[in-house]
């Protein structure tokens, strides 16, 4: 089973990604598949990130009873 | 045969003779106060003034404090803090009395209490200084600040339990315990009541006595308050005490006073931490701990901060990430009015791989252009786009 990417490991892919775009090292044929990819890339980190957003505030909320401002 | 009169007539002499000395005279006197016996009812007080050389007895005359003058002895006991018994040395003016009944008397109309004051702080320094010289390593004289090993003991984060010692029943006890139970952050204390009497000759005795049991108890007690309630108690002495206060000054357990005295400072206050009255000391006990909440909900602030922070720049550089993808896609190229070429639906990277007579499409936003070469030039001139 392959193993589920971490957020690290897939920006960092996302990163090698967007550097090959940054500096036209991608072959035009090649161009749709690697967007493609990048794109898949951007929705798992942007799903992890979400999650862990939420987390951390829920954590939050939780844990602190803020003060009335 | 002698001449026999009377008695009366015999002690009238008497009497005419003191008088025609005494009368409308004061005087001020030193001397020794024994056998007090205070009438607070009918403000009497009847005691014997006494002085000694050494061990001996060198007079003594039986005194009064009619209830015109009883009010010296309540304020010499407000202003001095000292109960007015047996065996305190005193300067007070007396009028010389004689009554046929009751014979001779010395009526005390004031007290000098300047001179008791001198008498007490004397005794007092002298403790002190005593405590400094003979705890060199746990009593201290910094800058007129007594700096002693337990007034420098640092206190737990937060206060939990406490050894209360005080008087069953007082208004000390009752006035720490109501502040504690109600405090406003609803903080539960656990206190616990080493009950003594915290006046008289052996009070500091006893107080030490607790202090031993608390030093044996298997509570890890986090604080010892010494509280004393206000009102007629005006019996300083004991906190005076060098042996107490030496006591004090070594504890391995802060010690907070609340003993209350407006005057001045016993010097067990000075051995220990000092908060004037039982109420002060409880209060302080729980703002302390609402210090350590403070500080707390900062640490989480700052924390849940930091982590927002760290959230909030992860997104950004996903979002740059994201901005450059886009802009790599093929549409978002010929959106920006580059055109792709194709030789039979294949893209054409190198221009080498035109010939002429080639029949080309060249695909733009919208639409695709089918066009056949007819010529082919190097671009020497072109400067970099």
């Amino acid at each position: 089973m392959k193993k589920e990417l971490t957020y690290n490991l897939a920006f960092a892919e996302l990163e090698t990604l967007v550097d090959q775009l940054e500096e036209g090292g991608v072959e035009l044929e090649e161009l749709p598949a690697k967007i493609k990819q990048a794109n898949e890339l951007i929705k798992i980190c942007e799903m992890k990130l979400r999650k862990t957003s939420d987390e951390a505030e829920d954590a939050i909320k939780k844990t602190i009873n803020l003060p009335d401002k | 045969m002698t001449d026999i009169i009377k008695l009366s007539a015999l002690v009238e002499q008497i009497q005419e003779t003191i008088q025609d000395r005494f009368e409308g005279q004061s005087y001020w006197v030193a001397a020794r106060i024994m056998n007090v016996k205070k009438y607070e009812s009918n403000r009497r007080c009847y005691l014997t003034l006494e002085e000694y050389e050494k061990m001996n007895k060198k007079a003594e005359m039986r005194s009064v404090f009619w209830a015109t003058a009883y009010s010296e002895i309540e304020k010499f006991e407000k202003i001095t803090g000292q109960v007015f018994k047996d065996g305190i040395e005193i300067i007070c003016r007396v009028k010389v009395r004689f009554h046929q009944v009751y014979g001779l008397n010395l009526d005390i109309v004031q007290i000098d209490l300047a001179h008791t004051l001198g008498t007490l702080e004397l005794e007092r320094q002298q403790t002190l200084d005593r405590l400094v010289k003979e705890n060199p390593g746990t009593i201290q004289l910094f800058d007129g600040v007594y700096v002693t090993y337990n007034n420098r003991l640092p206190l737990p984060p937060v206060i939990e339990n406490i050894a209360l010692i005080t008087a069953p029943n007082s208004d000390g006890q009752r006035d720490f315990r109501q502040e504690i139970a109600k405090n406003k952050h609803q903080y539960t204390f656990s206190v616990k009541e080493f009950l003594t009497t915290i006046q008289g000759d052996n009070a500091h005795k006893m107080i030490v006595e607790q202090l031993r049991l608390i030093e044996k108890s298997t509570v890890p007690f986090d604080v010892v308050a010494i509280v004393r309630g206000g009102g007629s108690q005006t019996d300083f002495k004991p906190f005076d005490d060098y042996e107490l206060c030496r006591y004090i000054a070594t504890f391995q357990i802060p010690v907070f006073t609340g003993i209350g005295h407006d005057r001045n400072q016993s010097i067990a206050d000075l051995m220990a931490r000092e908060q004037k009255t039982p109420t002060k000391v409880a209060s302080l006990f729980v703002e302390h701990n609402f210090e350590f909440e403070n500080k707390l909900i900062e640490l989480k602030i700052s924390l849940f901060e930091t982590i927002k922070r760290q959230i909030q720049k992860t997104k950004e550089r996903l979002e740059n990430a994201k901005r450059i993808v886009k802009l790599s896609s093929p549409r978002a190229i010929l959106n920006r009015g580059f055109a792709i070429i194709t030789i039979n639906g294949k893209i054409i990277t190198d221009p080498g791989n035109i010939k002429e007579n080639a029949e080309l499409q060249t695909i733009l936003r919208d639409e695709t252009i089918y066009s056949t070469v007819t010529k082919k030039s190097k671009d020497e001139k072109r400067t970099d786009l």
